[in-house]
């Protein structure tokens, strides 16, 4: 039987950061992966290759749309199998540094499917059907989550997840996006670019939920034409998988008349928590119904020396809030008071352009009655972005009438992601409106919007129209 | 015509160091007026203004190291100011010199403007008409929209350059704004709970009509617009003084450390730190350290909270008696009851009054003292019969010389004499050790219209019984007057809250910390007391000593008390 200080369940972004966190303080570690690469969905088929894809489809879009600044390229020629290799390239070269990292740790990795039998052991079998027992002293779940099916689907390849979809088997003329949420338009997004014309589906009354309207106006007016049907409040009911593509019904406020074809089907309704199949119970670790793990500020579930982090602990279900759980949770299990303090988690849809916010949103800040002051700069006074031919976005910034402190951020364009961190850092740090319009931001750039609209706020930006007089 | 005001002979000194800098730019000071006040080994001493006049800049600061020579500051002679004050009166009733006086404010005014960043706008051209000035609010840091908590002046009020004319209250301190210049209030452009910034109108000034008149009466306290004092102290505790910050130096300052009591067990897993105005390493290290944020006064920019604000958090915390950091975070260290709330409207009219600034920062002191320290009042008598003849008799001897021996006098000589002896009552805890001075300075409850202020008599022990009446009555004075500066306020070793004047036996004192006792005194009352044959009629003071237990025990209280009475009913022994 191995013996280990600290295990570690997943080797996700959240599980291989808990792991060589704690290795880096001393601990002994033995990390579990049932996959064949480190890196989790993340890396393997998740954030990674996802984005691999989109800056091509990016970088093609903005090609075609050189033509109107005065240079045109012949049409693209598509080589799916190329751009599948360049895709599994870049995910390749982020697996194997992450093998060589662990290995650099001392981070010993047993590959196969762990169960707990107990509070002090972890059952692994191995993938040769074997199984070894490994007794840890203390446990990290980072089990995260699995894409969420849809019963009724008949099950056929041309019905897939994100992680299908990431396989590009073959550019489909028509796809069905199920489920209009980041995931879904990001992929609607690369297949769309590369040729397919899209419908979306969605249970909502808005596409993108979580983000502000305004931002997602701006994403869906520059969007609209990669979709034939956008199809809001409307379930999919059932499909049958014929010769000549896959027959979807539909109900609701935007059902089309009749069952519609398509060549592809992407199931992207949600991601379900991986709590419920490793086993926790016989840890004696408490696992909700929908197979979340309770955790408090310190990551530990209801067995003190076991702590869970990432997708399997709640939303929002992303890699950067995963990572710095499972630092907590290492530092805590390496006998560091850590805790998870952390004020803003920030989410991104990379599609184009981007959308990306950052603490309170208007919607939860006027739900939850938080009283709070708003500036917006708009990128048609952003010269950058407009020399960019991109001057659709905006930045917005949410204030606390009371501290005057930023709580929150949005920003919709190209590179949104990429801005947003100031933001983040705003927040955490407390900054005031004169405090970020105060910071010289580097002309012409997108990030200077951020300063701009800042300014905006205290009435000093003097790269928009005077403000009126209150 | 600006003079360089320098050091005089001080003897043989060189090199010691500005311990305190009496006025600041823009003030207006009459001749002898102490400017600055130097300390040496052996004495303070302040350097005196030579003659009258506005200051224009100082040219030192604190801790400078200055000789005879050094130049200490500009002072802008106030030249025919200064010749006036006899004629004054004169000048005012006639009309012709009043442009005298006029050019004279003129120049002050710019003066004051422009160093202190005073917004003073004359409304009409300069010295012809009667200039009249919109007073506004100064520089007052990065505060927006803080309220205005009292006005101190009201239409018609003659006041004094630097008066405070309202106070603004920020979550950090109070500040008072005071006046650009001398004059008459015209109207009051805002009131009470208004809240301003930095412009906000206050006031229209007008500086001519009634400047001679302001002139000459500014000495005379009545017509003084009090300068708010800047402590006060509910009769039996004096609280430590407390400065108002005038907007010349409106450094935000920290509200004294009496409402967070520490919880070093605090910041557990069930604290959110969400709401703290603190980045994430200086959360991070909270964690570490166990501190509750959230009970973490910032120091930095608008109320940051630094790594030094931790730091001290724990430091006070670890001083903290244990009691305090056992109990939880509710309340202050203490686990207690919410505060009854009742509906008082419905038993009966009633009326509603906001407890006052001073009430306010005092009521804090006061409670701080009285949960933090252990108290134990030690209650005695004494017979001071001969002392109260004595007294008498001296006093109808000096009748013509104007000094008057109060019972106050004999009291602190007393004490101090006690104090000497028993050491441990001149002391003050510092974490695990205790500080024992060798300095004798002796505070005193006054009685005052702006309400109780504690001015210190220093070195009472090298003070004969008279000149500690001279100088006791005169800080009462100064007191009355709203003129104490914390100068007058600080370094107390121990507090003598006397009600004798007005009544009560024997109460319960409680202590001014950092000092370890304080001496309530009541009204004296004749009693029959047994001598061992009969009862005589004897006059009898009541004494209530109250002590920090920690540091004191009871008999020694008993001894000291002892010892007091002892002193009192016969001060031959006080040479001893």
């Amino acid at each position: 039987m191995k013996r280990c200080q600290l295990l570690v369940l997943g080797a996700g972004p959240g599980g291989y950061s808990a792991a060589f966190r704690a290795a880096d303080l001393g601990m002994q570690v033995v990390l579990v992966e049932r996959d064949a690469t480190l890196g989790g969905v993340c890396l393997n088929v998740g954030c990674i290759p996802s984005k691999a894809l989109l800056h091509v489809a990016a970088v093609a879009d903005e090609v075609k749309a050189l033509s109107a600044h005065g240079l045109s390229y012949g049409e693209p020629v598509l080589d799916l199998p190329a751009l599948r290799q360049w895709k599994s390239g870049v995910v390749g070269k982020l697996t194997s540094g992450l093998a060589g990292m662990a290995k650099a740790r001392k981070v010993d990795v047993l590959r196969g499917d762990g169960r707990f039998t107990d509070a002090h052991t972890l059952r692994v079998t191995l993938g040769d059907g074997s199984a070894e027992d490994v007794h840890f002293e203390q446990a990290i779940i980072a089990a995260g989550s699995r894409p969420v099916a849809l019963p009724f689907l008949p099950n056929d390849p041309r019905i897939v997840d994100s992680t299908g979809a990431l396989e590009l088997p073959f550019v489909p003329k028509r796809m069905l996006v199920i489920g209009g949420g980041i995931i879904g338009l990001e992929m609607a997004t690369v297949y769309s670019t590369l040729g397919a014309r899209i419908d979306v589906v969605e249970m909502q009354d808005t596409l993108m939920t979580g983000a502000d309207r305004d931002l997602v106006k701006v994403w869906e007016k520059r969007n609209m034409p990669r979709f034939d049907r956008v199809m809001l409040k409307t379930r999919t009911v059932g499909a049958d998988a014929a010769a000549d593509g896959i027959h979807v019904r539909f109900e609701g406020e935007a059902a089309p008349a009749g069952a519609q074809v398509y060549d592809l089907v992407l199931v992207s309704v949600g991601r379900s928590p991986n709590g419920g199949s490793i086993g926790a119970e016989a840890a004696g670790v408490t696992v909700t119904d929908r197979g979340f793990i309770p955790v408090d500020r310190q990551m530990r579930t209801s067995v003190p020396h076991i702590f869970a982090i990432g997708d399997l602990i709640g939303q929002p279900m992303l890699a950067h809030k995963a990572v710095h759980e499972g630092h907590v949770a290492a530092e805590v299990a390496a006998g560091h008071k850590a805790f998870f303090d952390a004020r803003q988690i920030p989410s991104v849809a990379y599609t184009d352009p981007e959308v990306a916010w950052a603490g309170i949103t208007e919607e939860q800040a006027r739900a939850s009655g938080v009283a709070y002051g708003k500036s917006v700069f708009p990128w048609a006074a952003s010269g950058r972005a407009i020399a960019n031919g991109r001057d659709e976005g905006f930045t917005k910034l949410l204030f606390d009438e009371k501290t005057g402190r930023v709580i929150g951020g949005g920003i919709v364009g190209t590179h949104a992601g990429d801005l947003i961190g100031e933001v983040c850092l705003a927040i955490e740090m407390g900054a005031d409106a004169h405090d970020i319009g105060h910071t010289i931001h580097p002309h012409p750039t997108l990030g200077e919007s951020i300063g701009l609209a800042a300014e905006a706020f205290y009435g000093a930006c003097t790269d928009l129209p005077p403000a009126r007089k209150r | 015509m600006t003079i360089e005001v320098r050091v005089p002979d001080i003897g043989d000194y060189t090199d010691i160091p500005v311990i305190e800098i009496l006025v600041k730019v823009g003030d207006q000071v009459a001749a002898e007026d102490a400017l600055i006040t130097l300390e040496s080994d052996k004495a303070t001493m302040d350097v005196p203004a030579p003659q009258a006049g506005v200051v224009q800049s100082i040219q030192l600061k604190l801790g400078d190291r200055v000789s005879q020579g050094s130049v200490v500051l500009l002072l802008e002679p106030l030249a025919s100011t200064a010749a006036a004050p006899a004629a004054a009166p004169a000048a005012a009733a006639a009309p012709a010199p009043a442009a005298v006086v006029t050019s004279a404010v003129a120049q002050a005014v710019p003066a004051a403007a422009s160093a202190r960043d005073i917004a003073v706008m004359p409304a009409t051209a300069a010295a012809t008409a009667p200039a009249l000035l919109q007073v506004a609010v100064p520089d007052i840091g990065d505060y927006h929209d803080i309220p205005v908590i009292e006005v101190l002046v009201k239409e018609g009020d003659l006041i004094a350059a630097e008066d405070a004319l309202v106070t603004l209250e920020s979550d950090k301190a109070t500040m008072d704004v005071p006046a650009p210049a001398a004059g008459r209030v015209g109207r009051v452009l805002l009131k009470v709970g208004d809240k301003v910034s930095q412009g906000s109108l206050v006031l229209e000034l007008d500086t001519v009509g009634d400047v001679a008149n302001a002139a000459v009466v500014v000495p005379a306290p009545a017509a003084v617009a009090a300068a708010a004092p800047a402590a006060a102290a509910p009769s039996a505790a004096p609280t430590p003084p407390a400065p108002t910050s005038t907007p010349a130096a409106a450094a935000p300052m920290r509200l004294p450390p009496g409402a967070p009591a520490a919880d070093a067990a605090g910041a557990g897993v069930g604290v959110d730190f969400t709401v703290a105005h603190a980045s994430p390493g200086i959360r991070r290290l909270a964690r570490e350290l166990g501190v509750n944020l959230n009970l973490v006064a910032g120091s930095g920019p608008k109320a940051r909270i630094t790594e030094d604000d931790v730091k001290a958090f724990v430091k006070q915390a670890l001083s903290a008696p244990p009691v305090a950091v056992a109990a939880s975070a509710v309340a202050g260290g203490l686990d207690l009851l919410p505060w009854p709330k009742v509906d008082f409207a419905r038993f009966g009219p009633v009326e509603v009054n906001p407890l006052s600034r001073i009430k306010k920062i005092s009521g804090a002191n006061l409670h701080r003292n009285w949960v933090r320290i252990p108290h134990v009042t030690n209650n005695d008598e004494c017979d001071i019969t001969d002392l109260e003849a004595l007294r008498n008799q001296l006093n109808a001897e000096m009748a013509k010389s104007g000094i008057k021996l109060t019972a106050l006098a004999f009291l602190i000589k007393a004490v101090t004499v006690a104090l000497k002896t028993y050491p441990q009552f001149n002391a003050s805890l510092d974490g695990d050790n205790l500080v024992l001075k060798r300095y004798y300075h002796i505070g005193f409850a006054a009685d005052t219209p702006n309400g109780l202020v504690v001015p210190v008599l220093k070195n009472a022990d090298q003070k004969g019984v008279l000149e500690i009446a001279r100088e006791s009555s005169e800080l009462a004075a100064k007191a009355r007057e709203g003129k104490l500066g914390p100068a007058d306020m600080q370094g107390g070793c121990f507090s003598i809250s006397s009600l004798g004047g007005i009544g009560g036996g024997h109460f319960t004192p409680i202590i001014n910390a950092p000092e370890v006792a304080i001496l309530g005194v009541g009204r004296s009352t004749i009693k029959p007391v047994w001598d061992g044959k009969v009862f005589a009629p004897r006059l009898m003071l009541p004494l209530s000593l109250s002590y920090d237990h920690r540091v004191i025990d009871g008999a020694l209280a008993a001894r000291f008390n002892a010892l007091l009475g002892t002193l009192l009913a016969d001060m031959r022994r006080a040479l001893l």
